[in-house]
């Protein structure tokens, strides 16, 4: 009986997880199908066409989308760079010191990621032009410090509480100074979550439109705002647009399902505290 | 292997003042133990040898020298946390290897070996070397954490409940261990336990602390049998010592002392004994505390002369050996009895003190005034001072 009723629930579970992945997914598989349309193809809604690889050659071959994907690289990863450089010695401080309003300096710095984009992407474009940031590779790194620097430090943080301070002290008492214990003893233990962290911060920078679309503009042009070239003043070539997406996509796809596993764990297991 | 000295140390966090004063003087090759309640400062004394935790005033001395400015590095001292510390990321071996493999204590690769052996043999641990500390129980992390010590000639041993987390057995036979190993190591060892056996065995001298003060040091003999106060008393012993409230009188010949049980005044005869008679006399003294161990009070299930009659409390086994506990009213009284008796909850019992050896507290400042046999004492403590 019972074993009817929870074999009944598994169904049933199983059914909606699989309504939600093909609501999920299907968007992609179309977007992935149409990069292999050609232009007259691409309004079908049959799953007959002809396949051809002519948006490919045109996307990757003869457009600069290559240097699309460079700046991209360029500026998420020195965003998420900056952000250990900076986020990692800012977590053991919040984590391990008492200094006046330590929590409100944290909660500050969560805060960041609730604002919306758009909210304060004007003013700093006036800011941005006044001090010639705009439409530099440092202007948008320092941008995205908002998208990967409260998620690193939070994450780290919460690692850092779980190292149990007398760990430091045997290692102080054993003869270490600060700095070799920070990247001999602590760093290793950090390290899943750093790793997530990083990983999950350089996705968010790497999809970021917003900052770059005001910005940025021609000399610093990440991918996700270059895909909107594609769409022409007189024509719209979707099936290069789809193309340009699907291949922006893959980084990201890539590196989450490499550590899936730790992305995971890693982001749980430090901030959930029992 | 050296000389600490504390020079009137104090140490707050925040508004709790965890040491207030602490002076004490640990000499070259002693075992010293810190002994006290939870929450005294025990091992806030241990981290501010250890240059861990910074003294807001006092002085830290090392054969004389001042380390207050001495980063915890530098100090050459092995510690041994009560919650381990293990690194988690490396092996029971790499472990214990950490301190000679630091760039101030570098030693070579096979010596590091040999040491960590010999370290592995001591504990008992020899086939736990390649595991990580998360495989281990916490007895066996305990071992690995004072593994980690041994493997290095420090200037001092601190010591923080190293044996707390051990099973019974192996706990009493690495008390042993310690205190020969100490002994042939020749190192000054600071030792912090709650566990008055674990002082009483192996404290070449015992320092009492409480609420961040040194109460009394000396050795285990003599705070045992002539502890300064009622504190000291109740600390060392188990059962607790009997603190019983007495009224004195008679005279210079004879002095008795009257205890209420139950209501009715008893009154139990004081043998005569030079210095606690001298002591009265001079202090004029009518009311007194007298400590009287468990082990010091005799019983009867019939009436029997010059015992009183109480009635159980409690009879509970502690090993070999049982515990009785007879309600006087106001107090209780400990005693100890054999095991397998059939005593039953609210049966009368009837009480002997031998108060030749009791223990006279102030009633009032609840300090040590005089025992019976003190002279006795005084020799025995100044007789292990020699050793």
């Amino acid at each position: 009986m019972k074993d009817n009723k929870q074999k009944a629930l598994n169904i049933v579970m199983n059914i909606l997880l699989i309504i939600y992945a093909v609501f999920a997914l299907f968007p992609l598989l179309w977007m992935i199908l149409i990069s292999f349309k050609s232009d007259t193809e691409v309004f079908s809604t049959t799953f007959l066409f002809h396949p051809t690889l002519a948006n490919y050659q045109e996307v990757l071959l003869r457009s600069d989308y290559a240097s699309y994907i460079i700046d991209s690289v360029i500026v998420s990863g020195g965003a998420v760079l900056v952000s250990i450089i900076v986020g990692v010695p800012a977590a053991y401080a919040l984590a391990r010191y008492q200094f006046p309003r330590k929590e409100d300096l944290a909660f500050q710095i969560l805060s960041y990621k609730f604002a919306p984009e758009i909210l304060v992407v004007l003013p700093l474009f006036m800011i941005y032009q006044k001090i010639g940031l705009y439409d530099s590779y440092v202007g948008l790194i320092w941008v995205y410090q908002l998208i990967s620097l409260p998620l690193l430090i939070w994450v780290v943080r919460g690692y850092f509480e779980d190292i149990s301070v007398e760990i430091e002290y045997a290692a102080q008492v054993d003869g270490y100074s600060w700095y070799q214990i920070f990247f001999k003893m602590l760093v290793p233990l950090i390290k899943p979550g750093l790793v997530s962290s990083a990983l999950l911060a350089f996705i968010f920078a790497w999809n970021s439109f917003t900052f770059p679309l005001i910005l940025s503009s021609n000399k610093v042009y990440p991918v996700t705002v270059a895909i909107m070239k594609y769409l022409g003043t007189d024509s719209a070539h979707y099936g290069q647009l789809a193309v340009a997406s699907t291949v922006s996509a893959l980084p990201a796809v890539i590196f989450a399902l490499c550590i899936q596993k730790h992305l995971v764990r890693g982001l749980s297991f430090g901030a959930v505290k029992g | 292997m050296a000389r600490i000295e504390l020079e009137n140390i104090k140490k707050a966090f925040g508004k709790v003042q965890a040491l207030d004063g602490v002076t004490f003087e640990v000499k070259d090759k002693e075992f010293f133990v810190l002994f006290g309640p939870a929450g005294a400062g025990k091992t806030t004394i241990l981290n501010c040898i250890a240059g861990i935790a910074m003294p807001e005033e006092g002085v830290v001395k090392f054969d004389g020298e001042v380390m207050n400015l001495t980063d915890p590095a530098h100090r050459n001292v092995a510690m041994v946390f009560e919650n381990y510390a293990l690194y988690p990321q490396m092996t029971v071996y790499d472990n214990m290897a950490s301190a000679l493999r630091s760039k101030l204590y570098k030693t070579d690769e096979a010596e590091i070996k040999e040491r960590i052996q010999r370290a592995a043999k001591i504990m008992k641990m020899e086939n736990l070397l390649e595991r990580l500390p998360s495989q281990l129980s916490n007895g066996q992390k305990q071992r690995v954490a004072m593994g980690r010590a041994l493997v290095r000639t420090p200037n001092v041993f601190l010591m923080d409940e190293p044996l707390a987390h051990l099973d019974a057995k192996l706990r009493n036979s690495m008390r042993t261990e310690l205190k020969e190993m100490q002994a042939n190591l020749g190192t000054t060892c600071i030792y912090v336990t709650h566990d008055f056996m674990e002082a009483m065995a192996l404290g070449d001298r015992i320092a009492i602390i409480k609420e961040g003060k040194i109460v009394q040091i000396g050795t285990s003999d003599e705070i045992y049998y002539m502890p300064c106060n009622e504190f000291t008393a109740s600390l060392m012993g188990d059962p607790e010592i009997n603190i019983i409230e007495a009224e004195i009188s008679g005279s210079a010949d004879e002095y008795t002392a009257d205890i209420r049980v139950n209501g009715d005044t008893v009154t139990v005869p004081l043998p005569k004994d030079g210095a606690v008679y001298e002591k009265i006399d001079d202090m004029g003294l009518k009311r007194a505390h007298l400590g009287i161990r468990p082990q010091n009070v005799k019983y009867a299930f019939e009436p029997t002369d010059g015992y009183f009659k109480t009635t159980v409390y409690s009879y509970e086994s502690i090993g070999n050996k049982s515990v009785i506990v007879a309600e006087c009213g106001a107090y209780q009284i400990r005693m100890i009895a054999p095991n397998g008796l059939n005593v039953a909850i609210d049966s009368d019992v009837y009480i002997r003190l031998e108060t030749d050896h009791a223990i006279f507290f102030d009633s009032e400042t609840k300090k040590y005034i005089v025992r019976y046999d003190e002279a006795t004492y005084v020799a025995l403590a100044a007789s292990e001072m020699e050793e």
